[in-house]
């Protein structure tokens, strides 16, 4: 393969090329060939930068290829086309440029050596990604997309001022290991922050998700956090505040993710508690955490994946993804069920799937670092984390009471999709070696043991004994329709109600100003028009001094006519 | 499978047949026994082996059982009271909202029936 | 030919073209076809002359002395020359565009529509080019009152009114502050000329510098600094072409070429920065951006929301004169470019819109796109543009203005550009969006919204129309790219006489 700087313009290229293929047919298999044609690009090359030219005084490098990027560039690749192979029916051009320009702005960021590279594919993934929201082409869809954009573009731009002052500050635009402590890195955190969906930060993601396509959301879930936790792990390892926010990032989302009637919006707060992991595990720092944190995500990236393939896929049978009105359908759809059981069960981080081999990681290194409460509630989040996607989902969807749903089972090319990655979470939850190998720091590890096995077993099953406990006493929260506030409701509901309020108040006081003035001249006009007007007294007596007055007042009607 | 308590057995596939036993509530009541041998087995399976602990509090036998039990019933009830606080009506952000559109919307199958419409 | 034989040739073209036009006026297709072919003519004329600039030379001619003193004297640098370039190439755009348009929309009159745009040009051009305050306030006044008629064109009573408020702002504006401004500097310093590093340093108390830039830049009323912006949306009564060269690209980005010029040569970078003398003009710049930001989300009428996001954008070039430093100026006027090609394209979009489908309102457009999707993907890339995100032209000089920013010490105005991006999203972006992905207003009971609908054949503008649009929107991607060429051009703009090349 020939080198070409970075895998990105694999997919920009075929993003351009893609609208005119046809049949069918041979655009789905093109698609499916970006992913492993962009992989090939970096797969062999040495590690060092790529791509690097000098732009206006600035060191640009368009790849960096260490150990770091390659995992999330691995990753990367393989989520695209398994997203891709999942949405083979869709026909919709839109998407599938959306698609491959997102995956591609993805790699491009992560591969990014300097920080307007980093800021250019930032803002691709924002651009890209809300036209998979918008492909639903209904008002809802609109109106969330465009909530979407602002907020990814809000990241974007304080980004950019974060970098601009960084640059202003240092000279440089590279893209390492930053300190919080200037107004420049804490523009650069909180732009990151924003993608990683931080406590308080994090709406955008439980409000777009369940509002995009079933492949989009597919394809939504891989790319934007997960470079967000790539990029805080590359500029802010050892961040203490990291620690912190993500614990909470893990606790919060389990209660809203429990009464939750959406199902896609309750893998989505499960994504942020599962982000709430990796970013513990970037704040850290030491070389255990963060691998955990890079181990997370790619496990996670796969089984966030299968779950929302699962959920999806219900969702194209059924035509919805409301925990009220499905049930039973493992009658129906035993292989999805089968699947989503397995992407659950790596979710909740069983022995032998995939979650428990990166997880462990995250939860040895709080241990190890003596953040004893920080573990604690580590452990009470995976506790949280197989209510909702360990146990809420799969039960809900399949078993429960059997909502009457007579379906196919799922398309075959959606199958083989969920397929291959539930077969990839139980290889890597089998032969956790195939990933330690791979993550940036020597890993000395070892997940299996008896008491890592016993322990954790006993968390997950007593734990699941409890939701069975409350479900035959009937004390389980009953799925119902409703929306939940969330932190979102201050810019949805408040500030609009804020906004109203002075809008009102300013065109009022405009309103009574204008009137008022316009009353003033007229009666200032009458008045002049009374002593200077034909009739008037002083006409007579001053004709010039009446003409330069005359002047002078159309004059100053004229200003205001024009102002006004 | 015959005894398939709505007689349609015959119309799953294969796999789905396997699973059916658990339409019957007894055969319900039969798995959530399972489970709590199991976990009663996983408790008293700490006395089997050394457990390398971090804490003093682990060595109690059992102790990671009980705190997941705990801690699930925990989140359930404080989900329980916050649903109290934060639930509104499905509509309540509409018409900026998907919540309540039809959901086919989102690329279903054309056959597909879609969940109840909002009342 | 020589440097000076070019200049003088680039402003007589489309002088002579007037007549030419005006001669043809009952040959539409020979009427047109010499436009284009002065509009191209012109433009190889100015490329000639920007590679000269390049080259390092700065032809200079002197046409007439009026009095001792006041002589119309045309010499160019590089920030007239970036101007020239900019009004000369997007005229061939507009040229072929307006064929389309002016036929399409059925306009009359349309020989002297070509007459005033000609002039417009040469009025245009000759600004730029103009060697001292005294020349450029007269091609100022010229350019106000040949377009006057193209925006009184449709002869409507709105039209008429639309276009009293364009010459009465814009002319009493000009007479009111501009000529004092002009006239106080002759009598402080003895010279109009456009010097490097300035003229004024040295021949003025500094107290009164704000005072002297004020009556400048509300003077400049094409600059249309917020409270004097009105004439801006009040022109877009004009066809489209009009708004789209005249509002996008001459008109409006003389003024603040002017005001970038006048910054630069008359007061001096380096000396506005010593003194602090146009701090408030960040200030009143920052507002303008806010606030039309804001007054544009409320329109309903497209030409309108266009013209306040017009009013918004070209604060962000006073803003880079007003920061003060080599990169507000780099920004600036890297920003008339950028704005100009991203802007030109909404505008014909605007005006693609009005002749395919007759629709002038925002709220009409829910699922235009499906029909016209060229021209909602141009106007889209164009927004992208103005709103400044990667991989589009505005994102280069949008990175600019924020390094002037931070090199002034400004946090708050890196605050309002950020906050500026996002309300361009909110009132741009949300066009070609809802044009494409929103279901129709007719068809809203269709419960799975306009997925579900048959894809009908495409009805788009005329081709005159949509090749241009095509082009200019290809031209905002292959700006962001081709920025590094522009951005050593911009750097050899004198800013004080030490950085003087």
């Amino acid at each position: 393969m020939p080198e070409i700087g970075t895998p990105a313009l694999v997919y920009m290229i075929a993003a351009l090329v893609v609208p005119f293929v046809r049949p069918a047919m041979l655009r789905q298999l093109l698609l499916l060939a970006v992913p492993v044609l962009g992989l090939l690009t970096f797969w062999q090359l040495p590690y060092g930068t790529y791509g690097a030219f000098n732009l206006m005084n600035m060191h640009i490098g368009l790849m960096r290829l260490d150990a770091l990027s390659y995992v999330f560039g691995l990753i990367f690749s393989l989520a695209a086309f398994l997203a891709l192979l999942y949405a083979w029916h869709v026909r919709d051009t839109v998407q599938q440029v959306a698609t491959l320009l997102y995956a591609g702005a993805g790699l491009g960021a992560v591969f990014a050596a300097d920080l307007v590279t980093l800021f250019v594919f930032w803002e691709g993934t924002a651009l890209a990604s809300v036209f998979l929201i918008w492909a639903r082409r209904t008002e809802g869809a609109y109106a969330t997309g465009m909530r979407y954009l602002i907020v990814q573009v809000g990241s974007g731009v304080i980004l950019l001022a974060g970098i601009v002052l960084f640059y202003r500050e240092t000279g440089s635009i590279a893209f390492s290991r930053m300190d919080l402590e200037s107004p420049a890195t804490w523009a650069i955190f909180l732009a990151f922050g924003i993608k990683c969906a931080f406590p308080l930060l994090h709406n955008w993601l439980q409000d777009a998700y369940p509002a995009a396509t079933i492949t989009g959301t597919v394809t939504l879930s891989a790319f934007t956090t997960k470079l967000a936790v790539y990029a805080l792990a590359r500029g802010f390892p050892g961040t203490e505040l990291l620690i912190y926010i993500g614990a909470t990032m893990t606790l919060f989302p389990v209660f809203f993710a429990a009464v939750e009637n959406n199902l896609r919006r309750v893998l989505a707060y499960s994504l942020n508690n599962q982000l709430g992991f990796m970013v513990v595990g970037v704040g850290i720092g030491t070389p255990l955490a963060l691998n955990g944190t890079v181990a997370h995500a790619f496990c996670h990236i796969l089984y966030k994946a299968l779950l929302f393939m699962s959920v999806g896929a219900v969702m194209y049978r059924t035509g919805t993804s409301k925990a009220s009105e499905l049930g039973g359908l493992y009658k129906s759809m035993p292989l999805t069920m089968i699947f989503c059981v397995v992407g659950a069960m790596s979710i909740s981080a069983f022995p032998l799937f995939s979650g428990f081999i990166s997880k462990s990681l995250i939860l040895s290194a709080s241990a190890d670092t003596g953040h004893y409460f920080v573990w604690l509630a580590l452990v009470v989040a995976s506790v949280g984390v197989l209510e909702h996607s360990g146990i809420k989902i799969p039960y809900f969807t399949f078993f429960a009471h059997d909502a009457g749903h007579r379906v196919k089972e799922a398309p075959f090319h959606m199958l083989l999709a969920m397929g291959i990655t539930a077969a990839l979470c139980i290889g890597l939850g089998v032969f956790p070696s195939l990933l330690y190998g791979i993550l940036p720091y020597a890993v000395d590890y070892t997940p299996y043991t008896v008491t890592h096995v016993v322990t954790q077993l006993q968390l997950l099953l007593f734990a699941g004994l409890a939701f069975a406990v409350l479900i035959r006493t009937g004390l389980y929260p009953a799925e119902i329709r409703s929306v939940n506030l969330d932190f979102d409701w201050t810019y949805r509901r408040l500030l609009p109600a804020i906004i109203g309020a002075l809008r009102h108040v300013i065109v009022g006081t405009w309103r009574f100003g204008v009137r008022i003035t316009m009353g003033r001249v007229d009666r200032f006009v009458a008045g002049i028009y009374r002593a200077h007007g034909p009739q008037g007294p002083l006409a007579r007596t001053w004709p010039t001094g009446s003409m330069v007055l005359w002047i002078a007042v159309l004059l100053g009607m004229t200003l205001v006519l024009a102002y006004i | 499978m015959t005894d398939h308590p709505n007689g349609e057995g015959a119309g799953m596939p294969p796999l789905a047949r396997l699973l059916s036993f658990i339409d019957k509530p007894h055969n319900v009541t039969r798995v959530f026994y399972l489970l709590l041998a199991v976990c009663i087995a996983l408790g008293l399976s700490d006395f089997l082996y050394h457990k390398h602990a971090y804490f003093a509090v682990e060595e109690f036998p059992a102790i990671y059982g009980i705190f997941g039990f705990i801690a699930y019933v925990t989140v359930i009830f404080l989900a329980k009271g916050l649903r109290l606080i934060i639930k509104r009506p499905e509509d309540y952000y509409e018409p900026f909202a998907i919540d309540t559109e039809d959901e086919r919307a989102a690329g279903s199958d054309p056959e597909a029936t879609g969940g109840k419409p909002h009342a | 030919m020589t440097d000076a034989n070019a200049l003088l040739l680039a402003l007589a073209i489309p002088a002579i073209a007037m007549f030419l036009i005006a001669a043809s006026g009952s040959r539409p297709n020979i009427r047109d076809g010499i436009s284009v072919a002065a509009s191209i003519a012109t433009f190889a004329v100015v490329l000639r002359l920007l590679e000269s600039i390049i080259a390092g030379a700065r032809p200079s001619v002197t046409l007439v002395e009026v009095m001792p003193g006041l002589v119309i004297n045309f010499s160019i640098e590089p920030l007239g020359m970036l101007f020239a370039t900019v009004a000369s190439g997007l005229w061939i755009v507009t040229a072929i565009y307006s064929i389309g348009y002016m036929r399409g929309a059925h306009e009359k009159k349309q020989t002297r529509f070509y007459i005033c745009f000609a002039l417009a040009i040469a009025a245009a051009l000759a600004i730029a080019f103009s060697g001292n305050l005294f020349t450029l306030f007269i091609f100022y006044e010229v350019l106000t009152l040949s377009t006057y008629p193209l925006v009184a064109h449709k002869e409507t009573p709105e039209a008429r009114a639309g276009a009293r408020v364009y010459l009465g702002i814009l002319m009493t504006t000009s007479i009111l502050f501009l000529l004092v401004a002009v006239i106080w500097t002759w009598s402080l310093t003895g010279t109009m000329e456009f010097r490097a590093g300035g003229i004024l340093e040295g021949n003025i108390d500094p107290v009164f510098v704000p005072f002297l830039l004020a009556l400048f830049a509300f003077g400049i009323g094409k600059a249309a600094l917020m409270p004097f912006h009105r004439w801006l949306p009040a022109a877009m009564v004009a066809p489209t072409p009009v708004s789209a060269l005249l509002h996008a690209v001459a008109v409006v980005k003389a003024g603040v070429f002017t005001m970038l010029k006048v910054g630069t040569y008359i007061f001096g970078i380096g000396f506005l920065g010593r003194t602090g003398a146009s701090e408030w003009l960040v200030w009143l710049a920052a507002a303008t951006i806010l606030i039309a930001s804001i007054v544009a989300l409320t329109k309903d009428d497209l030409k309108a929301r266009l013209a306040y996001s017009t009013v918004s954008q070209l604060s962000y070039i006073t803003l880079g004169m007003a920061l003060a430093n080599q990169m507000g100026v780099v920004g600036g006027a890297m920003h008339i470019v950028m704005h100009a090609m991203g802007k030109i394209t909404l505008f014909m979009c605007a005006g693609a819109i009005y002749v395919a489908a007759h629709k002038t309102k925002v709220s009409e457009l829910d699922g235009l796109g499906r029909k016209m999707p060229l021209t909602f993907i141009a106007f889209a890339i164009a927004s992208f543009s103005i709103i400044g995100l990667p991989p589009f032209g505005g994102a280069w000089s949008k990175w600019y203005l924020l390094l002037s920013a931070a090199d002034a010490g400004q946090l708050v105005i890196i605050g309002v550009l950020m906050l500026s991006s996002l309300l361009n999203v909110a009132y741009l972006l949300s066009i070609p969006a809802r044009a494409f992905f929103s279901p129709p207003k007719d068809q809203m009971a269709h419960s799975l919204g306009a997925a579900a609908l048959p894809s009908k054949g495409w009805e788009e503008a005329p081709l005159f129309c949509l090749v241009p649009i095509c082009l200019t929107a290809l031209g905002c991607i292959v700006l962001f790219f081709a920025v590094g060429g522009i951005y050593e051009y911009l750097l050899s703009i004198p800013i004080s006489p030490e950085t003087a090349p």
